[in-house]
């Protein structure tokens, strides 16, 4: 039986997600690593697999997929032994945590992800500083982030839809949210300070996924120190390559 | 259980598509009309219903659920007698269907909502155009549609990803495309046309769900006969809105301001006037 190939790119959160589900589930694939940085997604190799040249992609066999959410309910659905709560079997379960998936793209992707792109990834990747669309992807964020502790996370668990474990929703969204960690210290304090229950639920997250939470974040956690390096030394203006020079992991 | 109670606005694509499966698959439920034009989205009532307050929304027993294509995931699992083509149970035909559903959202439904806004409802009710919005918006719709064209539509199916038959995110989609009918027909006309596969889609969907579909549009079409009237009018007169048929088109307005909250906040200045009217409602209310 062939495995299953994954391929990622671990500074894509999508990509973390599926990644992190896989190794929590025992699910055997092989790791293909595709690196936007080096612009990999655009070869006509990677186009083969995903026309769309977006990570995460899988191909199970013969079948190509595309699109982390759909692939987090595959892989949820098509092997055996996952527990029930990452994607529950029961409908009225199950329509909720869809529901969650389904808000994501619009609300919080569409905030956090242009919000660190447009603030502090940009020079990382060669690209211009954009402020006024960091502006509007930051109100989205605050919007998403004040929904998700208001409604989303409303109930006794410590999960979202009140619910005592994780699922995929879960998963995808903190992945999601852990991009942030990009941001300086100010930054991050004042868009996720006054959201504690949101804090809570990524370090339970964080906790039900150990220790491959924190391996699949490795690779952000050294680009977040690079930033950091680079603001300190800001008056070079020559942008570093982010692979060369080794830093010892703080986590 | 007590009977399934759907909670839509027509003018609303995905209450549209929710509507039509229903009745296409024989799902005995009550229709509540949510009239976004008028506020009731923001009731006390329905915020219990869906507290981010949009529409559809369903209530079945015990389960409040919203968005769209959840709700459709979820009636075509749950209830007996759904013929499989709506969403397969085998899981590769499946996990196809829920991709192009997943990339709906940031694509052809972002597209096309935005560019309705910033083209035909800014300028029917005489207020300023955002150019940059408008074209941002049309890039991503024409986008999209040479995405669904080049590779959704790939195959001889006539459905996509290949289908010989329609899945939930056809119709999903093709509910999202028909608000383009609002346009002027000339830019409709426009964007539409180099796109065979498309055009021949919303065709195949249209009559795989008929008499429904055109039922449900009927609230649209009255609609694009009214924008059709105000661009007459204001081609000939060069004034804004003033009279009762222009407030109703105000309230259109609303409807697609409200529905999306991106569109809302970067707006400024529909952005002021939605404040407005929203507070005109809540007045009108007291």
């Amino acid at each position: 039986m062939l495995k299953v190939k994954v391929y990622a790119d671990r500074m894509s959160q999508p990509s973390r997600a599926v990644l992190i589900f896989c190794k929590v589930n025992g699910i055997e694939f092989d790791e293909i690593k595709v690196e936007i940085s080096k612009r990999q997604q655009l070869s006509p190799e990677f186009a083969d697999i995903n026309p769309f040249k977006k990570l995460p992609a899988i191909v199970d066999g013969r079948f190509k997929l595309f699109e982390s959410h759909a692939i987090l309910i595959y892989l949820a659905s098509a092997f055996p032994g996952i527990p029930d709560h990452w994607y529950p079997a029961d409908l009225s379960r199950r329509a909720r945590v869809h529901s969650v998936l389904d808000w994501h793209h619009l609300n919080l992707r569409h905030g956090a992800a242009p919000f660190v792109l447009h603030t502090v990834l940009a020079p990382v990747l060669g690209l211009p500083l954009n402020p006024q669309a960091a502006a509007e992807a930051e109100k989205i964020l605050i919007s998403s982030l004040s929904k998700l502790e208001n409604i989303w996370l409303k109930g006794n668990g410590r999960y979202l839809l009140g619910g005592l474990r994780p699922s995929i929703a879960d998963l995808s969204l903190v992945c999601e949210i852990m991009q942030l960690e990009l941001l300086d210290e100010k930054d991050q304090e004042r868009i996720l300070g006054p959201h504690k229950k949101v804090q809570q639920w990524i370090e339970s997250t964080r906790d039900a996924t150990r220790p491959h939470f924190d391996e699949v974040h490795k690779v952000l956690y050294k680009v977040k120190e690079i930033i950091r390096a680079k603001k300190s030394n800001q008056g070079d203006g020559v942008m570093q390559s982010r692979t060369k020079t080794p830093l010892a992991s703080k986590m | 259980m007590g009977k399934l109670k759907v909670y839509a606005d027509r003018m609303s694509q995905p209450s549209r598509a929710v509507l039509i499966f229903c009745r296409i698959s024989g799902i005995d439920f009550e229709e509540i009309k949510v009239d976004i034009s008028k506020g009731q989205h923001l009731s006390p009532d329905f915020t219990e219903v869906n507290p981010l307050q949009k529409v559809p929304a369903i209530v079945h027993g015990s389960l409040k659920l919203f968005e769209s294509h959840a709700i459709l995931v979820y009636l075509a699992s749950a209830f007996t007698g759904i013929a499989d083509h709506w969403y397969p149970t085998e899981l590769s035909r499946r996990a196809k269907i829920n991709s192009v559903m997943d990339w709906h959202h940031s694509n052809l439904r972002n597209g096309a909502v935005n560019y309705v806004i910033n083209t035909t409802l800014a300028p029917a009710l005489g207020r300023q155009l955002n150019p940059k919005a408008a074209t941002e918006a049309e890039n991503v719709l024409l986008s999209s549609l040479k995405t669904l064209e080049d590779i959704w539509l790939n195959g001889d199916g006539g459905f996509l990803c290949n289908g010989i038959q329609p899945s939930l995110a056809d119709l999903s989609m093709v509910c999202e495309l028909m608000q383009l009918e609002v346009l002027d027909e000339r830019d409709r006309s426009r964007i539409l046309s180099p796109y065979k596969k498309v055009l021949q889609w919303i065709e195949n969907t249209r009559t795989a769900t008929n008499p429904h579909f055109e039922e449900v549009h009927n609230i649209l079409y009255r609609a694009k006969k009214k924008f059709e009237q105000q661009r007459a009018r204001t081609a000939e007169t060069r004034t804004g809105p003033s009279n009762k048929v222009d407030e109703h088109l105000d309230s259109i307005c609303v409807i697609w301001m409200q529905s999306q909250d991106k569109v809302v906040l970067t707006e400024g200045n529909l952005c002021k006037r939605q404040e407005n009217l929203t507070a005109d409602t809540h007045q009108r209310k007291k």
